[in-house]
């Protein structure tokens, strides 16, 4: 009896493991397979489900070679109904192609182009990124496709939000300790806060560009400006917005602006909202340890002119317009400019229109005793 | 109309220095006007012009310098001329200007048929050359604050410095929009005067503009010049004097555009130390998720079968019934068909999971399901006709129908569906 069931399994598994070639070899069309996805994916799992499963690379290191079958079934793919020979295009059957990777990561890096056969357009976003230039420069710590989204557990990447600097902190810890202490990223993960920024609302997402440039520097107001000149977003705040118009208003925003604009791979010295108000660490306006409140702002100011003295930080006006209240000696002086120089010009003007007059008719009149 | 007659009105010296003038105030308008600007389409099209920001505060400073030395050198020459040669100094604004100013109202109000006779600077000069006068103590001013900022914070309030920045770039406006309006029209576009060009002024205008100046030169009442040795005398005064205060505004000059060397032409670098910004955490994750277990010897490279145990196909009969090695746990509810697939024969540990065929050791045997997966093509489908067949090796064994493949050899009628389904 005990032979006839083995038999029997025998010839089942050996069925399924031979008709595995048919939608392997029709994968670009998972349509036209005859096997139910859940089906295949149960035959793979039949090896892969094995948490010892695993091959030892040349390097020595092992390679795990089991999926969680839960988590992959809770995962975009998994829900899709995504049949695991959809991405792994080269396994119809066993056994498997050999594997050529050298050590784990190179694993990795060999596999994580499967992701381009469905989503191309995002692994070109990618190659314009650092990451991809790192990869290519030879850095085989740059990140790859699976390093931010797993192979077999991608979940929505932005959910909840506080996933995204999680996911960018796994190489990026040190710069997440700084955000994580920030008026915005102290919102995000303390308070759940949609408003504040992650760290791709400032780098983008797949074709995160090198931020050390002066390319960048030049257009990082524009960046904070997307949302701190949004009327709506920063009433909830009670944040001015008149913040980027003050600062190029003012010496330093106006020459940042223009070169900006005129030359904007060239290095300028002078300073962008992040030279004063700080990076990852950016701290609410009052807080104490703000860079740019009152009592620390004029060693903000020393960083790039070391011989100022105390006064010299109110020569910045604070992003504010100048009022009665705010900065009276600027206001002043413009409603004296406003007052005279329609004075002088406007009698200027009358004069020489009186002048003029008095010489056309005096002309006309020769002309007509003439 | 008749050859006019001329009458002699600046010196060469008068028209340099009126050139010089016109030069860097022109400097200062298009450098300092579009910095004023800055957001504006030509504004940004004309600093693009003239090389970028940075050129155009260079010129802007260099103007600025230009026009400071025609001041001292002017305020010399008018002190030279008032204190040594004792002339008149025309240029002094007096009562009679307002007298004037009102009687050309009103002359060209139609108010009274007379208009006033004028001295050789009328009220409109004066006004013209007491405003340049006010603008450049203003813009010298307020362009210095600006030029010396943290220095100037050490003495006056912080403010004092975007007040200037105020203060400088509304003059600016005034000043640029009164040469257009003012200059322009009473110089250029009333009369086309030649002053300035052949220091020469036409009797017509002279009339016009300066009719008390023209009687006086008609009736030879032109200052005398004074006896050579008093002037010496005036001289030896003067010469010392005007030197050190000469020297005093050009070291005050060299002080003002050279002190201050943090800003606004150089700061101190950016901070160009590299950050930390790469400190992994965990290592890139794998497909594992991390949860596997440390493998153990004996699950990363299957056991090759024993030498004595090849052709062998009943596995389980032995390992798990008899008393034989017992299968790992996880190998439960596995079956002898897939034994072999890592349990290789002829004792090469090197058999894989993932390995090819081409890994095992020479001359062992290849499984029946070994063949090497083909990914460019399935199993062919079995012709409509067929249908209901099950002796397949009969002809396709035989030489009979199309050949099977060579790494079919073996197989038995038993196994052709499982591949090769019926349409």
């Amino acid at each position: 009896m005990h032979r006839f069931a083995s038999l029997v399994m025998a010839s089942l598994l050996f069925a399924l493991f031979a008709v595995l070639a048919v939608p392997a070899a029709h994968a670009s069309g998972p349509g036209d397979s005859p096997l139910p996805a859940q089906v295949e994916n149960q035959t793979c799992l039949a090896c892969h489900s094995n948490r010892d499963l695993s091959v030892k690379l040349p390097s020595g290191e092992t390679l795990s070679l089991y999926t969680d079958a839960n988590a992959f079934n809770q995962s975009v793919h998994g829900k899709q109904g995504q049949r695991c020979t959809a991405c792994h295009t080269n396994i119809s059957g066993y056994p498997h192609p050999p594997i050529a990777a050298q050590d784990a990561r190179d694993f990795s890096i060999q596999m994580y182009t499967l992701c381009r056969q469905c989503h191309n357009d995002l692994y070109q976003k990618t190659l314009d990124s650092m990451h991809a230039k790192g990869l290519a420069a030879g850095d085989r710590n740059a990140a790859i496709c699976t390093d931010c989204h797993t192979a077999h557990y991608v979940t929505p990447p932005n959910e909840p939000r506080s996933k995204i600097p999680q996911t960018c902190r796994k190489c990026h810890s040190t710069i997440y300790d700084q955000y994580k202490g920030s008026v915005h990223g102290a919102a995000l993960l303390d308070e759940s806060n949609p408003d504040v920024p992650t760290c791709i609302d400032c780098h983008g997402v797949h074709n995160i560009g090198d931020p050390t440039t002066n390319a960048f520097r030049l257009k990082s107001p524009e960046l904070c400006a997307k949302c701190h000149t949004d009327k709506a977003l920063m009433r909830k705040y009670n944040i001015s917005t008149d913040v980027l118009a003050t600062y190029v208003a003012d010496f330093h925003g106006t020459t940042v602006e223009l070169f900006q604009k005129q030359s904007p791979d060239a290095p300028t010295n002078k300073p962008v909202c992040t030279d004063c108000h700080g990076i990852h660490d950016i701290k609410k306006v009052d807080d104490p340890t703000s860079r740019v409140i009152k009592e620390n702002l004029l060693k903000t100011c020393q960083q790039c002119h070391p011989d100022a003295t105390a006064n010299f930080p109110a020569s910045w006006m604070s992003h504010y317009i100048a009022s009665p209240e705010k900065y009276p000696t600027v206001y002043y002086v413009n409603l004296f400019y406003t007052i005279l120089i329609p004075l002088v010009l406007g009698g200027m003007m009358a004069f020489v229109l009186l002048d003029l007059a008095r010489r056309l008719i005096n002309r006309f009149q020769k002309n007509g005793r003439a | 109309m008749a050859e006019q007659k001329e009458y002699f009105r600046f010196t060469v010296p008068q028209r340099f220095e009126h050139w010089i003038l016109v030069i860097s105030f022109t400097g200062l308008v298009l450098t300092g006007i579009p910095q004023k600007f800055a957001g504006a389409n030509w504004a940004e099209w004309l600093i693009g012009v003239l090389g970028g920001i940075e050129s155009v505060r260079i010129i802007h400073h260099a103007s600025a310098i230009v026009l400071v030395l025609a001041s001292v050198y002017h305020v010399v020459a008018v002190a030279y001329k008032i204190f040594v040669l004792r002339v008149r100094w025309t240029m002094f604004p007096r009562l009679d200007d307002v007298l004037d100013a009102l009687d050309a109202i009103r002359y060209n109000l139609g108010l009274t048929k007379e208009h006033p006779q004028l001295d050789r600077y009328n009220f409109g000069e004066k006004v013209e050359y007491w405003a340049l006068v006010w603008g450049t103590v203003i813009m010298g001013l307020t362009g210095f604050i600006m030029w010396n900022p943290i220095n100037a914070a050490r003495f006056l309030p912080g403010d004092i410095i975007p007040a200037a920045k105020a203060a400088h770039g509304a003059e600016a406006i005034l000043a640029a929009l009164a040469i257009v309006i003012w200059h322009f029209y009473n110089v250029h576009l009333k009369t086309f005067s030649k002053a300035m060009f052949t220091g020469k002024m036409t009797q017509h205008q002279m009339e016009e503009e300066h009719a008390l100046e023209l009687a006086r030169i008609e009736q030879a009442k032109v200052d005398v010049r004074p006896a050579p040795d008093i002037i010496k005398k005036r001289e030896r005064i003067f010469i010392p004097v005007a030197a050190i205060g000469s020297v005093l505004a050009l070291l005050a000059l060299f002080f003002l555009i050279t002190y201050e060397n943090t800003a606004p032409l150089t700061t101190l670098p950016r901070r160009a130390q590299p950050v930390q910004i790469f400190a992994p955490i965990t290592p890139t994750a794998l497909p594992s998720a991390g949860v596997t277990p440390a493998p153990t010897g004996g699950v990363v490279a299957a056991k090759p079968l024993p030498a004595d145990h090849a052709g062998r196909t009943t596995c389980l009969a032995c390992h798990t019934s008899m008393a034989q090695p017992a299968l790992p746990a996880d190998h439960a509810g596995r079956t002898d068909a897939t034994c072999t697939t890592c349990h290789k024969a002829g004792g090469a540990p090197a058999a894989q999971p993932t390995s090819a065929p081409a890994t095992a050791a020479p001359g062992a045997t290849a499984a029946p399901t070994s063949a090497p997966a083909s990914t460019s093509t399935g199993p062919k489908p079995q012709p409509a006709d067929h249908a209901g067949r099950t002796t397949c090796t009969a002809c396709h064994a035989n030489g009979v129908g199309p050949a099977e493949p060579a790494d079919h050899t073996g197989r038995t009628d038993a196994t052709c569906a499982a591949c090769h389904k019926a349409p």
